[in-house]
């Protein structure tokens, strides 16, 4: 499926600044119509055939550069509830991209270059968000110990408490990443997603972007969700617990009970950049603009730093050395 | 480049502070020195030669420098500035004019001799002055001795830290070239009477280059190995409304107990660090000085 412009017959697609479906050829705001394709593998605009990966659900064309839903993979059971629709716009990915990196040491010339950065996409990662309700009955014992002097003997007072505990806890869309292309542990980082942004899905959102449809189950996935809850409970169960100098856990159970899960799509850009044989990639929070990857390093720059710092600093101590000497 | 110096500004800019202050210090020494001082007042002194190499352990091109550059800071000091080598056994000489004397004193009392004998001082015989004496002769107890010894105003001014600094700098550059250490004697005897003696710093130049180029090590280390990113959701961030409900919390007292001991005081020692020693000489004249050995 594409969707074109009504009045010119580009390609529409969602504006993140506009916060609305745009055609870039004449300007059009909401003037988008959906065109079916025949085929999954073909470009709905120019019949050029598509590389598609056995879990892409949105793609562009190679050939005519025109953004393409899959329907078959956004319908049925595949259809996602929820969608939180970009909220960056590539130049502000790029701009917030370039404000993280471009004061970090040693990064080879080329990173960050214009030519480079053309060809960070928007993806819409899949997410399963759970909802759980969360059990948690706690007991201890706890110590509190003070010591005090008098003459020269000292004395200390231990006190033992018993320490019970009963919370209840409301997990909202625990955020999981369905997709095996993604690393978990990137996905996680990228975290926090604001979750009143979510909408129903409309697969307009998707257009102008690429996007895959999960490719690991619901059930599979839920005991990272899980762990999440677990963590979070026991964190929160801490800030109940204080003022002990001691505290030891007798009875600690957590019942998680799961409410609702939901099936979303969630907006991030990526970049890729390869240095040296390897490729390095980033990714920026398509809502929140959270920026994470780790940057290439040119070991001809870091010698050269080194080198001239450890001239720089040599000189600084030496002249230190010489003028405590006159003083 | 432009990278580097923008980066490191503030290390630049920290640089020609250092640069420009450590010029000013140097030419204020020079000028205060010369104003302060005046010209040599003693008539007496036996001799016009400071550089005694009795040991033949410089060569003339080296005698002949040093003599210049003793010229240069006893004008500036107001102090006359001595240099004696020997390689020679001085127990008998020392036993000769002193009953019981540690190995270590005997360097002592010959360059005391050798101040007083040939008048030296730059205000008046056996005045402002300084002398070193290095005898590269190990005596029977297996050392070398050297001494510095210091007169009048070079006697008030030096502490026993002071002359330790400075014999320990002139030994260390000695091993490089003897000439070097004697200059090295010269140039910190005059930083010392014309500085203001807040510092006595002993650091070497091999360990400025060791701990420069260890900050940069650390430095490039820091700014090399970068993080993918840091965690920004917390324990709450996906609970509703923020918080936990709490159905239960219970804090029950159960017993206490009190144990005691005693607190054991000690009463430590301390050590003790010494100053500059002040004595008089066989001829009556006050000095201060200190030695090493090697």
């Amino acid at each position: 499926m594409i969707y074109k412009c009504k009045n010119c017959g580009g390609n529409a697609v969602y504006h993140p600044d506009k916060k609305k479906m745009y055609c870039p050829h004449c300007d059009g705001i909401d003037t988008e119509e959906e065109v079916k394709s025949s085929r999954i593998t073909e470009c709905a605009n120019c019949g050029a055939p598509l590389e598609v990966s056995r879990y892409t659900s949105a793609c562009k064309c190679e050939h005519c550069g025109s953004y393409m839903v899959l329907e078959e993979r956004v319908e049925g059971e595949k259809r996602p509830h929820l969608i939180l629709p970009f909220q960056i716009s590539k130049e502000k990915a790029v701009k917030l991209l370039k404000q993280e990196f471009q004061n970090r040491f040693y990064t080879p010339a080329t990173f960050l270059s214009a030519a480079t950065l053309e060809g960070m996409e928007g993806i819409y990662v899949p997410f399963f968000l759970y909802d759980y309700l969360a059990e948690l009955d706690y007991a201890g014992t706890g110590t509190k110990v003070r010591s005090w002097r008098r003459g020269n003997t000292e004395y200390v007072e231990t006190s033992w408490f018993r320490v019970e505990r009963n919370l209840e806890i409301d997990f909202d869309r625990i955020p999981v990443d369905a997709s095996i292309n993604m690393e978990d542990a990137m996905m996680d980082l990228l975290e926090p997603f604001d979750r009143k942004a979510l909408e129903d899905f409309q697969t307009k959102y998707m257009s102008g972007f690429q996007g895959e449809m999960f490719s690991e189950g619901l059930m599979d996935l839920e005991p990272r969700a899980q762990e999440k809850a677990r963590r979070d409970s026991e964190e929160l169960l801490r800030e109940t617990i204080s003022g002990y100098t001691t505290i030891h856990a007798d009875r600690k159970h957590l019942n998680l009970r799961r409410q609702t899960a939901a099936y979303a799509l969630l907006p991030v850009w990526v970049y890729y950049y390869s240095y040296h044989g390897k490729r390095y990639t980033y990714f920026v929070n398509g809502q929140s603009g959270k920026v994470l990857g780790k940057t290439p390093v040119s070991k001809g720059k870091m010698f050269a730093y080194g080198g001239g710092l450890w001239m720089l600093l040599f000189a600084m101590l030496m002249f230190g050395k010489m003028i405590l000497e006159v003083l | 480049m432009k990278g580097f110096l923008r980066r490191f500004k503030v290390c630049f800019i920290l640089l020609g502070v250092l640069v420009v202050f450590w010029c000013l210090l140097v030419g204020l020494h020079g000028m205060t020195g010369r104003l302060k001082n005046g010209s040599r007042q003693n008539t007496e002194c036996t001799t016009g030669e400071r550089v005694f190499d009795k040991a033949d352990v410089l060569t003339d091109k080296e005698e002949e420098k040093l003599r210049k550059l003793i010229a240069k800071r006893e004008r500036q000091t107001g102090c006359d500035i001595v240099l004696v080598t020997l390689n020679e056994s001085l127990k008998e000489y020392a036993y000769d004019r002193q009953e019981y004397v540690a190995y270590d004193k005997f360097v002592m009392i010959y360059a005391d001799d050798f101040y007083d004998g040939h008048k030296f001082g730059y205000d008046k015989p056996q005045g402002n002055g300084v002398l070193l004496l290095d005898n590269l002769y190990r005596e029977d107890d297996g050392w070398a001795y050297s001494w510095l010894c210091t007169t009048g105003k070079a006697e008030g001014k030096y502490t026993g830290s002071m002359i330790d600094h400075l014999l320990e700098k002139s030994y260390r550059w000695s091993k490089v070239s003897p000439y070097y250490g004697y200059r090295a004697y010269v140039n910190q005897f005059y930083h010392d009477m014309n500085g203001f003696g807040l510092f006595s710093i002993n650091i070497s130049v091999p360990l400025l280059v060791l701990i420069s180029f260890l900050l940069a090590v650390v430095i490039v280390g820091i700014n090399g190995g970068s993080k993918a990113g840091v965690k920004t959701t917390d324990a709450r961030t996906y609970v509703k409304n923020g918080r936990a409900k709490i159905n239960h919390t219970e804090d029950r007292f159960i017993r206490k107990a009190v144990t005691q001991h005693k607190i054991q005081t000690n009463s430590g020692g301390g050590s003790r660090g010494g100053g500059g020693s002040h004595h008089v000489s066989r001829s009556g004249v006050s000095h201060g000085g200190g030695g090493h050995r090697h």
